[in-house]
C-alpha cells in the first residue's frame, strides 16, 4: 500500500483566534512583554496541533511542521559555529524570505539543534515523525560565504556538521530523516556535489530511512543519476517539476520515491480520483508499495485551512489507490 | 532643480488608533465611514510629516491598504482573499486568489491619490502594485497560465495608471517586488510592465527589492520605466560594482536605510551611502529614499529613518554645493 508523508513545513498560524496564539506570543516577546520560554511553549502547542491535523488526515509519516524554524536556512545555520545571521533574502521563487547565514569562520557542529524539537514531536505522535535537515549544498548556495572561498569546501563542511546532527537525531530515536536539496531544481549540475555531501550523512543514519527531497522545479535532466544518490528514498516535486513526470513514466526505478503530486503552492483543490489515476500509470515502473505520496513541497505556502484540505486530498488519493488494487 | 531629491517608497506604519480601528472594522464593530475618517486622519498626518521634514516627493503612506497585493485584489472582480500565509518570521499576509475573469469595476487608488495630493503642494506619487507581482503573489484557480494572468492584470492596471494621470499624477510608481523571483520570466516582466506604462505622460518608476540583482541586472536597462527604485542597504550595497562596470541608463532612487531593522542608521552611515551613490550617479538622476516601504517599522522608527535620510541628504548637498 502506498504510504503518505509530508515534505516538512506546515502553516504555523491559521485564521481563527486560537490558531494565532503563536503569532501573538512572538509579537509580545518582540515588545518585551513575555519571556522566550512563553514563545517556546506556544510553539509546542502549535506542534501538537499540527501533528494532530496530520494524524486526523491519516498521514503515515508526519513532521513537526518545522514550526520552531524562523526559516529554512537560518534555523539550522544559527546553531553552527562560524555563522552569523544577516538580512532578508527571497527564498527561491516564493514570496517568502530567509535570514541569510553569513559564513565568517570554519563551520562546525557545536550542540544538538533539532534533537529536542524532534523528541517533543515524537512524544506527541503515534506515527513516526520525520526529522528534516536543510541540505548542505542548498545551505552553502544560499549563504554568503566570507570564509571558504570555494562553495564545495563550504558545502562539505555543512555536510559534516549535518552528519553530526543526524547522529543526534538517530540517537534520539528518529526512524525517518530527510535532507532537502531544492537547489538541484535550479542547478542540476550540483548533483555530484549533493551526492558527495550526502555520504557523511548517510554514514550516520543507522537504521533510519533517509530521504533526499528536491522541490520547486523538475529534475528531468538528472533523473537517472539522482536515483544513484546514497539515500533510501528520493522525493520529487511533480507539480512545479512536472517535466520530471515523463522521465519517471518511461524509465521508472526500483528505488522508493516520495511522489509530490499534490500542489502545495496553489489553493486549487485537486480531484483525488484524477490524482489516483495519474499515480496508477506508474504501477509498472515504480514500486508504489515502498513509495510515498506527498505534497509537492512544504505546505507552509498555503493558508492553514487549505493545507488541511490538501492533507485530506493526499490521504483520499492514497485510499483510492489502495481500493482499486 | 538641484538634484539629489528625497522621496519614499510607499507604505508607512499605521498609528495605533488606525490599527485598532481596522481590527474593529474587520469584526463589524466599526462602520466603514468611521474607518475612512481615521484613514484620512492618518494619511493627513503622514503627508504633513513628510512635508514638514522636507521630503521632496511624497507618498500617501498607504494607510488604507492592508497589503499591497491584497488591496488591489479586494478591489478587482474575479478575486478573493485567502487566509493568512507567512511572508517571513512573524509577518503574515492574506494572499489573493484568482477565482474568475479579472475585471476592474472602476478606479481603485485614484481617490486616495486625490486626497493626498490635496494636502500638499509637493508632488505625490500614484502607486500601483505591478502586474507581475499581482500574478506571482496570487493563487490562481482560474487562468492556469502565468503569462495570461500577468497580462490580464496589466490591462487593468494600465487603465488605473491612465486614471491616476487624468487625476493629475505626474509620477506613477509600479511596485514589482516579485521582479527578481524567476530570472526566466524577466521577458514577461518587461512585457507586462510595458503594457501598464505604455503611452503614459507621467514619469514612471519601477520599485523592486530583495532579490538577487546580479542575475537580473542585464534587464535593468530594458525595463520600460524612467526610474528604478532599488533596495540597496539591506543587500550591503553589493550592486555598486556592477553599476560601475555597466552603467544604468535610467534615473535611480537609491535605498539608504534598511526597513527591516529596528536600528536607526546614523547620519554618518547614511551620508556614506549617499556619497557612494553620488560617486556613480549624476545628482540630477539620483533620488534618496528608504530600501522599501516602512510599514514594518513602528511610527517612531519610520519617522526617525525618514529624518536621518533628509538630514544626511542635506549635509551631502551642502558638501557638494548642490543646494
Amino acid at each position: 500500500m502506498v504510504r503518505t508523508t509530508v515534505v516538512g513545513t506546515y502553516p504555523r498560524v491559521g485564521d481563527t483566534h486560537d490558531e494565532q496564539a503563536l503569532r501573538r506570543a512572538i509579537a509580545r516577546f518582540d515588545k518585551g512583554g513575555v519571556a522566550e520560554a512563553d514563545v517556546r511553549a506556544a510553539e509546542r502547542e502549535v506542534v501538537e496541533a499540527v501533528l494532530g491535523e496530520q494524524a486526523r488526515a491519516g498521514i503515515d509519516v508526519p513532521t513537526d511542521g518545522l514550526v520552531p524554524w524562523y526559516d529554512s536556512q537560518s534555523h539550522i545555520a544559527r546553531g553552527l559555529a562560524g555563522i552569523e545571521i544577516d538580512g532578508l533574502v527571497r527564498y527561491f521563487d516564493t514570496n517568502t524570505y530567509y535570514r541569510q547565514p553569513v559564513v565568517r569562520g570554519a563551520v562546525e557542529w557545536k550542540r544538538p539543534i533539532l534533537a529536542e524539537e524532534w523528541t517533543f514531536a515524537q512524544a506527541h505522535s503515534r506515527a513516526p515523525v520525520k526529522a528534516v535537515l536543510t541540505g548542505p549544498v542548498t545551505l552553502a548556495s544560499l549563504a554568503l560565504d566570507k570564509h571558504y572561498a570555494k562553495r564545495r569546501a563550504l558545502a562539505l563542511a555543512f555536510a559534516d556538521a549535518l552528519a553530526r546532527e543526524a547522529r543526534e537525531l538517530v540517537r534520539a530515536g528518529a526512524k525517518h530523516l530527510q535532507v532537502d536539496e531544492p537547489i538541484l531544481t535550479r542547478h542540476p549540475e550540483d548533483l555530484a556535489l549533493v551526492r558527495d555531501c550526502l555520504e557523511p550523512i548517510a554514514a550516520e543514519k543507522g537504521p533510519a530511512e533517509l530521504t533526499l527531497f528536491t522541490y520547486f522545479g523538475d529534475v528531468a535532466k538528472i533523473y537517472p543519476d539522482l536515483l544513484k544518490s546514497p539515500a533510501d528514498v528520493i522525493g520529487l516535486d511533480l507539480v512545479q517539476g512536472e517535466r520530471t513526470w515523463p522521465r519517471l513514466l518511461k524509465t521508472g526505478t526500483d528505488k522508493p520515491l516520495a511522489l509530490g503530486i499534490v500542489d502545495a503552492r496553489n489553493t486549487k483543490a485537486e480531484e483525488p480520483a484524477a490524482l489516483a489515476a495519474k499515480v496508477r500509470q506508474l504501477r509498472h515502473s515504480v514500486d508504489l508499495d515502498r513509495s510515498y505520496l506527498s505534497p509537492s513541497n512544504g505546505l507552509e505556502f498555503l493558508p492553514r485551512a487549505k493545507a488541511r484540505e490538501k492533507l485530506g486530498i493526499l490521504a483520499r488519493t492514497a485510499k483510492l489507490l489502495e481500493a482499486k488494487r | 532643480m538641484s538634484g539629489l531629491q528625497t522621496t519614499s517608497v510607499g507604505s508607512m506604519p499605521k498609528p495605533d488608533y488606525l490599527l485598532h480601528a481596522r481590527t474593529k472594522a474587520s469584526k463589524g464593530d466599526l462602520d466603514l465611514k468611521e474607518l475612512r475618517a481615521l484613514e484620512e486622519k492618518a494619511t493627513t498626518e503622514w503627508v504633513r510629516f513628510q512635508d514638514e521634514i522636507g521630503i521632496d516627493i511624497l507618498v500617501d503612506g498607504e494607510q488604507y491598504r492592508g497589503d499591497m497585493a491584497t488591496y488591489f485584489a479586494e478591489n478587482l472582480e474575479g478575486m478573493e482573499v485567502s487566509g493568512l500565509v507567512r511572508s517571513y518570521g512573524n509577518r503574515y499576509y492574506k494572499k489573493p486568489i484568482i477565482v474568475g475573469e479579472l475585471r476592474r469595476a472602476g478606479p481603485i487608488s485614484v481617490d486616495w491619490y486625490r486626497y493626498a495630493q490635496g494636502l500638499t503642494e509637493k508632488p505625490v506619487k500614484g502607486m500601483i502594485t505591478g502586474p507581475y507581482t499581482m500574478m506571482d503573489w496570487s493563487f490562481d484557480e482560474h487562468y492556469g497560465s502565468r503569462e495570461e494572468t500577468a497580462m490580464a492584470f496589466a490591462k487593468l492596471l494600465h487603465a488605473e495608471a491612465r486614471d491616476l494621470e487624468a487625476a493629475g499624477a505626474k509620477i506613477v510608481q509600479v511596485d514589482e517586488p516579485a521582479l527578481a523571483t524567476r530570472s526566466d520570466e524577466l521577458p514577461l516582466v518587461v512585457k507586462a510592465v510595458g503594457a501598464v506604462t505604455k503611452g503614459l505622460d507621467a514619469k514612471t518608476i519601477l520599485h523592486t527589492c530583495y532579490g538577487n540583482y546580479v542575475d537580473i541586472y542585464s534587464y535593468f536597462n530594458r525595463l520600460p520605466v524612467d526610474q528604478l527604485d532599488l533596495e540597496m542597504s539591506n543587500s550591503g550595497l553589493d550592486l555598486l560594482d556592477r553599476f560601475r562596470k555597466d552603467p544604468l541608463r535610467k534615473e535611480i532612487a537609491f535605498g539608504v536605510v534598511d526597513v527591516h531593522s529596528h536600528v536607526i542608521e546614523t547620519k554618518a552611515q547614511v551620508v556614506e551611502r549617499i556619497e557612494k551613490a553620488l560617486s556613480l550617479f549624476d545628482p540630477q538622476k539620483l533620488y534618496i529614499d528608504p530600501d522599501c516601504g516602512l510599514k514594518t517599522r513602528t511610527v517612531d522608527e519610520a519617522k526617525a529613518k525618514l529624518r536621518v535620510i533628509v538630514e544626511a541628504t542635506r549635509s551631502v548637498k551642502a558638501e557638494h554645493g548642490l543646494d
